[in-house]
């Protein structure tokens, strides 16, 4: 049916800095090849994109609004704009950055969409967002216990960075979870890196406050 | 360095941001100050939770771009938007294409203008007793002429000889003719004078031919009356 995309999971492209611990590159493309293939209007090289940024996109809109069907509906829109959008993406920046600084404003896009509709507050968090099941299991919590305790800290700490304000809680989501650097925050945000340090430090202090109970335990063991 | 100039700059100082004096001069706070090396410790922590939030998986999300973007190219190009290009962009096998279009219309409007739409429906009145008039325009009824319906032209002069006008005494003939469709005369009805008399003239007048009257694209039967005076018109007296 889709003439769009025809899952090939042969090939995937790497830039050297992606985070894409999961995949294996047999074939790796060159992130400047499949852009230029992508402005053709090929659609198995966008195809490859998608499948390439998709889970991190999905990942940082679910961190950032709370829910993962929300984010899997924001992710759509990211990468129909990514699509619109490409032939205007100049390579100041990496790819990745760029996708990320649209997935961001998206999320604000949608944010404030539900907060003009007085939803934010009503909406429940979502369970998959505040304690995930992770398939595998991570090392340190093999046993069950171990493991309850995990998805109670992450149930905590998730639900204490939905109650930061959107830009503390973007800048600290791309920084500490998605682990980019400090430049790249300011890149994916469009503010000066003075800027993102500024927001980095309130936002963990404030973060620290929320989480008192939970650190003081992290910080005695 | 106090400590809450220590604690402005804890952040960048765990990130590693500081400049090299500035963060020898924090280190080195961290090392006399019990409550801002539990600070940093602290944010430490905050940075190790936020560190250990696993990245979430969900179902994939290129099946439905690839919808969408196959929906959204079906339906980029709306109807007409050649009329809102300029004309150098134009691409030029746009205008072939409309030539069949066109070669069609002209075959529809052709066939209805080509085709005899025959007579006005008939009207039926007083429905209970269902009495039909015949359709108006046809030679049991015909129309009467109107700024519309014009004059039926008389095509070859009818010549009423002398002796046809010279037999009978002076007096007016009323008459009424109805002209059918095709233009021949359908009837003639003396409406006033001697029909027994008159019956040459009246035969006569049954010859005559008119161009057939149009009434919106149909041809019509059309009644037309006439007078016709005889009056003996005598030299004056000498």
């Amino acid at each position: 049916m889709s003439k769009f995309f025809e899952r090939d999971r042969g090939v995937t492209v790497g830039t050297g800095e992606m985070s894409l611990g999961a995949r294996s590159i047999p074939g790796v493309v060159p992130e400047g090849e499949l852009v230029a293939s992508c402005r053709t209007g090929d659609p198995e090289a966008f195809a490859r994109l998608v499948r390439l940024h998709e889970g991190m996109v999905v990942s940082l809109a679910a961190r950032l609004l709370g829910e993962v069907e929300e984010a899997r509906d924001v992710a759509q829109e990211v990468f129909l704009q990514v699509y619109k959008r490409l032939s205007a993406f100049e390579g100041r920046s990496s790819l990745k950055t760029w996708i990320y600084r649209i997935a961001i404003n998206q999320c604000h896009n949608r944010r404030r969409f539900w907060h003009r509709r007085r939803r934010d507050r009503e909406q429940p968090l979502d369970e998959a967002v505040l304690a995930p099941v992770l398939p595998g299991g991570r090392a340190g919590a093999a046993n069950p216990y171990e493991e309850t305790l995990r998805r109670e800290r992450a149930r905590q700490v998730q639900a204490a960075l939905l109650e930061l304000r959107f830009e503390h809680r973007s800048v600290l989501v791309l920084r500490e979870v998605e682990g980019l650097t400090c430049e790249e925050v300011a890149a994916a945000l469009g503010v000066p890196e003075g800027t993102v340090k500024s927001r980095l430090s309130r936002a963990r202090e404030a973060m620290r406050r929320k989480l008192a109970g939970l650190i003081e335990g992290e910080v005695r063991s | 360095m106090t400590c809450a100039g220590v604690r402005r700059r804890l952040s960048e100082w765990l990130d590693g941001d500081l400049e090299a004096s500035r963060s020898r001069i924090v280190s080195a706070h961290l090392e006399s100050c019990g409550a801002c090396s539990r600070r940093a410790d602290e944010l430490r922590a905050v940075s190790g939770l936020l560190a250990e939030l696993p990245r979430l998986e969900a179902e994939p999300v290129e099946a439905p771009v690839a919808l969408r973007l196959e929906l959204a190219a079906g339906s980029r190009r709306p109807a007409l938007a050649f009329l809102f290009r300029g004309v150098a962009a134009a691409r030029p096998f746009i205008f072939p294409s409309l030539v069949p279009a066109g070669c069609l219309l002209l075959l529809v409007f052709g066939a209805l203008l080509a085709v005899d739409p025959g007579p006005l429906p008939e009207v039926r009145l007083a429905p209970g007793a269902w009495t039909s008039v015949p359709a108006s325009g046809t030679e049991a009824n015909p129309l009467f002429p109107s700024a519309e319906v014009l004059l039926p032209q008389q095509l070859a002069s009818l010549s009423l000889s002398p002796e046809l006008l010279a037999g009978h005494g002076e007096g007016s003939l009323f008459l009424e003719t109805v002209v059918a469709r095709d233009g021949s005369v359908a009837g003639v009805t003396l409406l006033e004078g001697d029909a027994g008399l008159e019956q040459p003239l009246i035969e006569a007048l049954r010859q005559q031919r008119f161009e057939p009257v149009r009434f919106r694209g149909r041809r019509v039967a059309v009644s037309v009356y006439r007078l016709i005076s005889r009056t003996e018109v005598r030299s004056p007296r000498t």
